[in-house]
């Protein structure tokens, strides 16, 4: 009997679903970071709202690399629905500490998804995820930099537009 | 003597997944599908379908059905997209279809350690 399950999909049920959640994970992600981007414009910091616009395109991509990622592999990729996307924020800073909550959520969630796949030795993915965690590692340093600034910096006087200013010139260039 | 042409009829063969006394599972090698024996019809299903059927089946709540009482009938329109098939059953037929289900991916599971001991992965 042929192992015609196998022939078809490279990935395991249990991988694809989890992939599947990671998917909406990114679009959510991405919408959330259109939110902060519309919250920084409506309130004068431009420069965080255009980082905040980069974010969110970056966040697509990682959604899309992993979409094709399943159909490449012979999965169903499935189209998230995404709704309950914060618009109002508090202060400049909440955005920002939201911004690192909301990355580290993301790096946990891909920790989760290659653990599953050392369970069942699904090292193709396992491999596929690793750009992420280089991507991961990238986003976390850059947003929390960020929250540091504000305390660097402070937020009293001019405080708060010099830090609109800093957060565009933040980089991470890392050799390892 | 012309000697007559045989026919070669395209062997259909079958082989059985899993099966209990309500129904069964069949996969054809050369057609790449299943074809599964229950509720009084043979249906064809190819991978997709049969994974849909699956999510489907299993997505229904079974026990929450058998604690409901509401007075509605408790039949269940099992509906795939783009299948030529569909099933309407009881809630027992359900259960049924589901432990043959359980089995057959069950066993399609060990056919591909089978599969991956025999001939993938050289010892």
């Amino acid at each position: 009997m042929k192992d015609i399950m196998r022939v078809k999909c490279s990935i395991s049920e249990d991988v694809e679903t989890l992939i599947n959640q990671q998917i909406k994970k990114e679009a959510h992600s991405s919408a959330i970071y259109l939110g902060m981007a519309s919250w920084c414009a409506r309130n004068g910091y431009e420069g965080a709202a255009a980082y905040f616009f980069k974010q969110a395109d970056e966040e697509r991509d990682h959604q899309m690399k992993f979409f094709k990622y399943v159909l490449d592999m012979g999965g169903n990729a499935v189209t998230p629905e995404i709704s309950n996307i914060k618009q109002e924020y508090n202060s400049f800073r909440e955005v920002f500490e939201e911004a690192l909550e909301q990355e580290i959520s993301v790096t946990q969630s891909i920790k989760n998804i290659a653990a599953r796949c050392q369970k069942e030795n699904d090292f193709l993915t396992l491999d596929f995820l690793n750009w992420f965690f280089k991507e991961q590692r990238e986003e976390e340093i850059k947003a929390r930099r960020a929250v540091e600034l504000f305390d660097v910096i402070g937020e009293e006087g001019t405080g708060r537009w010099q830090i609109d200013k800093a957060v565009g010139a933040i980089s991470y260039n890392s050799e390892a | 003597m012309q000697k007559t042409k045989e026919l070669s009829l395209p062997v259909a063969s079958f082989e059985e997944v899993f099966a209990t006394k309500s129904g069964a599972i069949f996969q054809s090698d050369s057609e790449k599908c299943w074809y599964i024996d229950f509720a009084g019809k043979l249906a064809r299903f190819d991978y997709r379908n049969l994974l849909k059927l699956k999510k489907a089946v299993y997505n229904i709540n079974i026990e929450e059905k058998l604690l409901s009482s509401d007075k509605s009938a408790d039949v269940e329109i099992i509906f795939i997209c783009a299948c030529d098939h569909s099933y309407v059953l009881s809630l027992l037929e359900l259960i049924k279809l589901k432990e043959i289900l359980q089995g057959t991916f069950v066993m399609l599971e060990l056919n591909h350690i089978i599969h991956d001991r025999l001939f993938r992965i050289i010892a």
